[in-house]
């Protein structure tokens, strides 16, 4: 794929000339902690983070053949995966869409099922989970339909529709072929569609095959972002049936109806794209991890640290989407995007809630081609315990180790504090004391964490929530803009005034009054900055645990 | 034949008893009084000025024959020549010596030519043999000799505007010799001599009194010299010589009005206008020696202002009672021989007994002059010509006869040129008043306005709004019109009046050019004002960059901070507004209220939030409590802010 | 052309027109007659069905987007390798300009030549811009399709197209195109407000001579004074004078003073003034009166005229009058023999006041800032980035980057219609100012490379207080 190529060279540009630059005037003139170079910004973790190191979104972009195995040290781990039987996965399979639809379909069946009634998609829809079917009954010929913010489609190489976030896929089957009919008259070129603009919206094409991502948006996110967005789905889509088998299948059977497969994953997906909507999580590309006593922390983390079992890859705690804890083994790293898809797995169905769940889970960005264990369970309202494994068998093993957990939790002690830290998961923006700052977003690279307050007043409203977040995603893109990448962004605005500051170190995006003058923003900076430093420790997690 | 007679005789004459055996008329000069004395005056004396309404008539004894008669100035004294060597007098000052009294000349066997009075008091005869200057002292009823002159005088002229006395010397009598009486003294002016046509072969008298007149032009003392037409001199025609008589320095040839014709002439001066009446075609001519002639390096030669032109036809109104008797109006011979013209403007017929004063009319002049700029240069000279240059105006830009851009443009700059002048002179007699100067300069004085000073609202009110008004002429001509008033206007320095402005805003308004408003605004054509940005303001919904445009012309003003925020807010531009007044220091002393009020209506709450955070920031800052006093009235607001926002977000007072 | 870039092997070609069509799908409805349907093709070598074929994508594309907005379908569409730009000009007349994205080849160890596409070199609204004036170029000069279709059907609009654009594409240069595109203003020249008059004076007294001149606009130094058209008219016409009619009379004078040469004026030493369109030789019987005709107000009285452009020394006066009057050569003499001196006078004066207020607005050193100005109300522009706009390149002085961020910032104020600031800092530590306040937007590049946001808003508070004091400007 020339365009793969292309774009990461097209992005590693800026990056490369960031490192230089950096260090530099401009810290020196405005930074609290002049020349800040990565790993020394505040909320740094100490033995560096517990993520692959990710600074913007480039890295979604790489392709994920075998050299993403070979990236992830999971060489062996890989192999296996990839040698796991269709059998196996198949299994692995039912097991997951019990857990997400409590209804076992069989693959080899689904597939010989398929081929018999080719053009019969009715048992999906009849099996459609109540959430999606007003959806499903939109028209797509209606206004309402059209005006939808954002429009997600996933389609097969064959134009066969796989996902669309509004209005059911047979309804919009005709319009995924033209989709297809576009992507491959300029293949057939030599080319490739990247997007189509028009006034007020934009249409971008991702192409992974063998699928198609095409997005609608009305806002005012940037090519890139959405096609960022498009890829976050890709992922959403390998992690329940791995890369390795999504090709096999399509090497099988080309106009296969994936939505056999993904039958009743929507919810997933669109959960996904609501959740990208509100949480700046994935326009930062790091986790958000939630404000408590760095003691407190450090008590919890070596609790899990103590709850290890040998299969075990990664512990993680966590309370609505914000990280409590991770603890990782020693050469293991885990990616952001994979952990979002973690968080959106969770977040997005109540069934979590009782009891302890089983389920198979592909970490894209770690291993395309396998599954790895969740053991998913719920210690307290709002406080997630996430277990990974590498062993599918060892369910009872790993399930002990959550008791050992909250064993030790209850030994030490803190599992009062630590519900008290959960009842007050966010902090307000006031305590900062800089009259006009109104919210802001602070990430720190290295340890691939950020923090920020609670959105308050005047963004009340769900519409302006929303807003602000895309005023974030709108200096996001100025900033790490593919060939134009800038340092300083200044943004006056009618409702307000927006400030972005990009280093090799950290990201800061700060939101203040309108009324706000240069010279107060620049002072407020330099306080803001101080602030963080100050509290660091209690809005970062700087001594992550392995095994 | 009336057709376009600018001279006219004045319409209330003066009327006396027509001259007889038995009676005597007599004009004095000085007074401008005509002397009705039947025989002798013991059958009564009247005496008619041309101001005063009720005649003055009396008796005096029949000494015989009256050779001059004459008041001093006042009526006070009255001067009586009977005999060619003395003069008698009565006094006419309330009870004081009634009984006459007499005078004779000084100088031996002399011949009095005459006399006149230079003040009430003081009298000059003139003899062929010099002048002596008296004073009379009424009530010891005699005279004292002030000063005497012995010179030979052949004859004499006596100028009373100016109080100089001429006297024709020498031989041929054209060296002229000038007397200048002021305040009891006598002082000799420089003589000079009159070239004369030809130079005569006998030594005879050459230069006849009928020919020479004294007047003062433009405020200038002129001898007028009337030189007769000669075969040798290769002249055209007769013409009128003009010599400066300056008091101080030496008289000086200036000006020669070419009359190109031959004949009878008699000479007044009207309005400043040389008048030449010809006999022989009962016609006149005018000259005006501020308009341009040809200068030959010493003096200026004048041709006609305008053609020859006959006196308006006069009607004689039938006398008094008879007119019960319905008679019509006898026709009035004009230029008839018995016509006596006196300087300035005195027409009197003795034989009909009347006494007019000459009169220029402008109307009939407007359509004998085509060259509206030398017409502009002439009227522009008159004393009546405020009405008739305004209609000149209105005419040459209305059909039939329009003038072209290039024309009108000569006639505004022309206009524009008096008007300037005129407030320059304002301008700087203010000034020195202003700084006090003016106390010990007695020659100071506020200028005078006079009609040729034509002004915007003149102009407007006359001439441009009319003309914009009826809308017969193409808008482009309109327009042009217009630029070039405000174009001649700013040539002259002149600051341009806002309605002109509003005038060429409207017209192109009318007829949507809003492209080129702009533009003209852009040049800053059309000057910055408040009423001009306000009407730009009111443009907006049928031109809305003239939102635009006025603020800058409100920015610009520096004076408009308020006129600003009120349009911002008026527009709903509240955070423009508080931008704004903060940028000029003003934001500690508005009223929350005003903005937050602005703020509500734009029914933004973002904006509404942002606007009630800085005023709590505000009341903070100047009394250390985020709460508004009572005072500004925001407790709707408050309420507004808790419903949207929620009481926490108010904003908490620091206390440290 | 290949415009070499950065490091050693390197070598970066610039944008280039890759292909520029014209059509019309109601032409040719049916299948098997889409050739119908292409109006215009360039380059007309391509053989038939690949045309066909790229008309075909572009129709699918802006069928497509109708199913998201049917009344706002696509306006440009990225490709890796090149963007389609599409206009709708006319109803049912679409316009595609396809450009080919900067390529940057590079050579391996070894030795072979990988070729990357730079995808987000390109500016959309730049090229939009670009297409959009080349419809309003042509019907400047030809009127619209639908009257071409109308005084003689599809063949005579082909006709026209063919004619028109076959020279016009040559004029594109699309590696310089920027952000005066995307404006495409008028700059005005800066006069006293008496000179100014004396102009309009002038003017009027021209239109009043002869009397057939409807519009008249008014030039000095290739900056306009005048316009008795409307903008979108004169905006066009402008764009033809200053790239197009007056670069190909390049004379002494351009480079600012007036120092004509006795040479040049053929006959008449009284003045200076001579035709730009028209008759050479006034002197010559045989003198072709030929003017090009110009169509203005196609949206309205649709008023089709000659177009006289008159010049004496740097000033120059464009008289338009009715198409329906043929100028005769008396008419052209009459016209030089009032209009030639009068002009001449005008112009020196015009100089001569020019020069005193530059004394007056006192020291030329360089400033720490370069500015680009646009004011949508009138259209005004100025920009000290420009040295002049030749027909060939604008010569920038500052890097390309910047120049696309100025370009960027630009596509983010269309968004909204508040008035907004955006400051940034680039990679290259330059900092760029943008500003939009009500219709006015100015855009500030300053090279004090390590000065903080407040100097850098001092910095542009003083330019707005020298270049702008007399208009109101946010801050």
């Amino acid at each position: 794929m020339a365009a793969d190529v292309h774009k990461k060279k097209g992005w590693e540009v800026p990056n490369g000339s960031l490192v230089p630059t950096d260090g530099q005037p401009m810290e020196r003139s405005e930074s609290p902690t002049p020349g800040l170079v990565q790993g020394t910004e505040p909320g740094a973790g100490q033995e560096g983070g517990m993520f692959v190191h990710t600074r913007s979104y480039e890295d979604l972009t790489s392709p994920e053949d075998g050299d993403v195995a070979s990236r992830s040290p999971e060489e062996g781990r890989g192999d296996q995966a990839d040698q796991t039987s269709m059998a196996h996965i198949s299994k692995d399979f039912s097991e997951l869409s019990t857990q997400l639809t409590g209804m076992a379909l069989d693959l080899e069946e689904e597939m010989r099922l398929s081929q018999e009634n080719e053009m019969d998609l009715s048992p999906q829809t009849a099996r459609r989970d109540s959430a999606r079917s007003e959806k499903e009954d939109e028209d797509v010929t209606m206004e309402a339909w059209r005006m939808h913010q954002k429009h997600v489609f996933v389609l097969s190489e064959a134009g066969k529709p796989v996902y669309s976030r509004y209005g059911s896929e047979e309804a919009l089957s005709s319009t995924m072929g033209v989709m297809m009919a576009l992507v491959s008259f300029l293949e057939a070129e030599k080319n490739a569609i990247r997007s189509i603009h028009a006034d007020g919206y934009k249409v971008v094409f991702v192409r992974r095959s063998p699928l198609v991502l095409v997005a609608m948006a009305r806002t005012r996110q940037s090519e890139q972002e959405i096609a960022h967005e498009l890829l976050y789905i890709y992922y959403q889509i390998l992690s329940l049936v791995t890369w390795t088998q999504l090709n096999h299948i399509f090497q099988q059977k080309q106009n296969y109806d994936l939505r056999r497969l993904l039958a009743g994953s929507e919810r997933i997906t669109d959960n996904l794209l609501d959740l990208m909507a509100r949480d700046p999580s994935f326009l930062m590309g790091a986790a958000r991890s939630l404000p408590m006593a760095a003691g407190l922390r450090d008590t919890v983390s070596t609790c899990l640290q103590q709850a290890k079992a040998k299969s075990l890859v990664f512990s993680i705690l966590l309370s609505r989407n914000q990280l409590v804890s991770l603890v990782r083994r020693k050469d293991q790293f885990l990616h952001p995007i994979d952990l979002h898809l973690l968080f959106n797995l969770i977040s997005s169905s109540s069934s979590f809630r009782e009891g302890e769940a089983w389920t198979p889970i592909c970490l894209p960005k770690f291993n395309s081609s396998g599954f790895f264990h969740a053991h998913i369970s719920y210690l307290e309202q709002d406080l997630c315990l996430l277990l990974v494994s590498t062993d599918r068998e060892d369910f009872f093993t790993i399930s002990d180790c959550k008791h050992r957990f909250q064993e030790r939790l209850r030994k030490r002690g803190v599992s009062h504090a630590l519900l008290e830290a959960l009842r007050t998961p966010f902090y307000s923006v006031s305590q900062v004391g800089i009259p006009d700052l109104r919210h802001f977003i602070y990430k720190s690279k290295s340890s691939g964490l950020f923090t920020s307050p609670e959105i308050e007043a005047p963004y009340v409203s769900e519409e302006e929530k929303q807003r602000l977040l895309e005023l974030y995603q709108y200096l996001h893109s100025r900033a790490h803009n593919s060939s134009r990448p800038l340092k300083n962004i200044y943004f006056t605005g009618p409702s307000e005034n927006l400030l972005a500051w990009v280093t090799s170190a950290f990201e800061l995006y700060m939101c203040y009054s309108p009324l706000g003058t240069k010279a107060a923003a620049v002072s407020a900076v330099n306080k803001l900055m101080k602030w963080i430093r100050r509290e660091e420790d209690r809005l970062f997690i700087l001594t992550p645990q392995t095994y | 034949m009336s057709r376009g007679c600018y001279l006219a005789l004045c319409a209330r004459p003066v009327q006396f008893e027509k001259a007889n055996p038995v009676n005597c008329v007599f004009f004095d000069e000085a007074n401008k009084q005509v002397f009705a004395v039947r025989s002798g005056g013991a059958t009564g004396v009247v005496v008619k000025g041309l101001e005063d309404k009720n005649p003055i008539s009396f008796r005096m004894e029949d000494k015989g024959e009256v050779k001059c008669i004459k008041f001093s100035l006042g009526n006070k004294i009255l001067a009586v020549q009977r005999t060619s060597k003395s003069v008698d007098f009565l006094n006419f000052i309330p009870d004081s010596p009634q009984l006459e009294y007499t005078q004779e000349c000084k100088t031996k066997n002399a011949n009095i030519l005459g006399f006149c009075w230079t003040s009430s008091t003081e009298i000059v005869f003139i003899t062929d043999q010099g002048i002596e200057f008296y004073q009379v002292l009424p009530e010891k009823r005699t005279l004292k000799l002030v000063k005497n002159q012995n010179i030979n005088v052949n004859w004499y002229m006596y100028c009373p505007e100016s109080s100089v006395i001429l006297l024709s010397t020498t031989v041929l009598g054209n060296v002229l010799q000038p007397f200048y009486f002021k305040g009891g003294t006598m002082s000799k002016l420089s003589k000079f001599e009159i070239e004369l046509p030809a130079v005569p072969k006998s030594s005879k008298l050459s230069l006849s009194e009928r020919d020479i007149a004294m007047a003062t032009i433009y405020g200038q003392l002129y001898v007028l010299y009337l030189r007769h037409h000669s075969r040798t001199s290769n002249s055209t025609g007769a013409e009128v010589v003009l010599y400066h008589l300056p008091r101080e320095s030496s008289c000086k040839k200036m000006h020669i009005l070419k009359l190109n014709r031959t004949g009878k002439f008699a000479l007044n001066v009207v309005d400043n206008l040389v008048v030449v009446h010809h006999q022989d075609t009962e016609t006149s001519v005018i000259f005006d020696i501020k308009l341009k002639g040809e200068f030959d390096g010493t003096v200026t030669l004048h041709q006609l202002v305008l053609p020859a032109r006959s006196i308006q036809p006069y009607q004689i109104p039938v006398a008094g009672p008879a007119s019960v008797t319905n008679q019509s109006p006898v026709p009035c011979k004009l230029y008839s021989s018995s016509w006596i013209v006196f300087q300035p403007d005195i027409i009197i017929s003795a034989s009909e007994g009347y006494l007019w004063n000459l009169e220029v009319k402008l109307e009939p002049v407007v359509n004998l002059l085509p060259d509206k700029g030398k017409l502009m240069d002439f009227l522009l000279q008159r004393k009546e010509c405020k009405m008739v240059i305004l209609s000149v105006c209105s005419q040459m830009l209305s059909e039939p006869d329009r003038g072209t851009l290039a024309v009108i443009a000569t006639v505004f700059d022309k206009l524009n040129h008096e008007y300037k002048k005129y407030l320059e002179a304002e301008q700087s007699y203010t000034m020195v008043v202003e700084t006090g100067q003016s106390r010990g300069n007695p020659l100071l004085k506020r200028p005078v306005r006079t009609q040729a000073v034509i002004d915007q609202s003149d102009m407007y009110t006359h001439v441009l709004s009319v003309f914009t008004e009826k809308k017969e002429a193409p808008h482009k001509f309109t327009i042009a019109v217009l630029m070039e008033y405000i174009r001649s206007l700013n040539q002259f320095q002149i600051a341009v009046q806002h309605y002109l402005y509003e005038l060429v805003i409207k017209t192109l308004v009318q007829h949507n050019l809003f492209y080129m408003l702009h533009q003209f605004l852009q040049y800053h054509v059309l000057s910055d004002s408040k009423p001009l940005a306000c009407l730009l303001l009111s443009l907006e919904s049928i031109y809305p960059p003239a939102h635009q445009l006025s603020l800058d012309m409100l920015k610009r003003l520096s004076t408009a901070n308020d006129e600003i925020v009120e349009v911002l807010l008026s527009k709903h531009q509240v955070l423009a507004a508080l931008r704004f007044i903060r940028g000029v220091g003003g934001h500690d002393s508005v009223s929350a209220r005003k903005f937050l009020d602005a703020a509500k209506q734009a029914d933004d709450n973002m904006l509404f939030y942002t606007i009630f955070r800085f005023f709590e920031q505000r009341n903070q800052r100047l009394r250390g409590n985020p709460n508004f006093t009572p005072g500004e009235h925001c407790e709707e607001h408050v309420t507004f802010f808790k419903q949207i926002f929620g009481e926490h977000a108010l904003m908490k007072p620091t206390t440290f | 052309m290949a415009a070499a870039a950065g490091a050693g092997q390197e070598k970066q070609l610039a944008p280039a027109l890759l292909s520029f069509f014209i059509y019309n799908p109601k032409l040719g409805p049916r299948e098997g007659e889409e050739e119908k349907k292409i109006l215009f093709y360039h380059p007309n070598e391509v053989e038939k069905n690949e045309k066909i074929r790229n008309v075909g994508l572009c129709e699918a594309i802006v069928q497509f987007t109708r199913t998201f907005s049917p009344s706002k379908p696509a306006k440009s569409l990225h490709t890796q390798k090149n963007r389609q730009f599409f206009n709708e000009p006319e109803e049912n007349f679409w316009m595609v300009m396809v450009v080919r994205n900067p390529v940057i080849e590079k050579y391996h160890k070894d030795g072979k030549p990988v070729i990357e596409y730079r995808e987000e070199e390109l500016l959309d609204k730049v090229y939009s811009s670009v297409l959009r004036q080349c419809y309003s170029m042509y019907k400047l000069f030809n009127g619209t399709f639908l009257k071409a279709i109308e005084d003689g059907g599809v063949r005579v609009l082909k006709e026209r197209l063919e004619k028109f654009f076959h020279r016009y594409l040559q004029t594109l240069h699309l590696q310089s195109c920027d952000l005066l595109d995307v404006f495409c203003g008028i700059s005005f020249f800066p006069l006293d407000k008496m000179t100014y008059l004396k102009i309009q004076s002038f003017i009027n007294r021209m239109e009043e001579s002869l009397n057939i001149v409807k519009y008249t606009a008014f030039l000095y130094n290739d900056q306009l004074i005048w316009s008795g058209l409307e903008q979108d008219d004169m905006r066009i016409l402008y764009k033809y004078l200053t790239t197009s009619l007056f670069p190909r009379h390049i004379e002494p004078e351009l480079a600012g003073r007036d120092s004509p040469i006795r040479a040049e004026m053929p006959g008449n030493l009284q003045h200076y003034g001579r035709f730009l369109t028209g008759p050479l030789n006034l002197n010559d019987p045989e003198a072709k009166c030929r003017f090009p005709k110009i169509f203005v107000n196609t949206d309205g009285t649709y008023e089709e005229l000659h177009l006289i452009v008159y010049k004496a020394m740097s000033a120059a006066v464009c008289f338009m009058i009715d198409a329906s009057m043929q100028p005769t050569l008396d008419f052209c003499r009459k016209l030089d023999s009032i209009v030639g001196p009068q002009l001449t006078v005008l112009a020196s004066d015009i100089c001569e006041q020019y020069n005193i207020n530059k004394r007056i607005s006192g020291s030329e050193k360089e400033p720490q800032f370069k500015f680009i100005y646009f004011n949508h109300m009138n259209l005004a522009e100025k920009s000290t980035i420009h040295m002049r706009k030749t027909p060939s390149v604008s010569l920038t002085s500052i890097h390309p980057d910047l120049m696309k961020i100025l370009g960027d910032i630009n596509s983010d104020f269309t968004r909204v219609d508040e008035d907004e600031e955006i400051i940034v800092k680039a990679m290259s530590d330059y900092w760029v100012v943008g500003k939009k306040s009500d219709q006015r937007e100015l855009y500030v590049i300053l090279n004090q490379k390590n000065a903080n946001l407040i100097e850098v808003n001092e910095e542009v508070k003083k330019l707005c207080a020298t270049q702008f004091n007399n208009i109101f400007f946010l801050d």
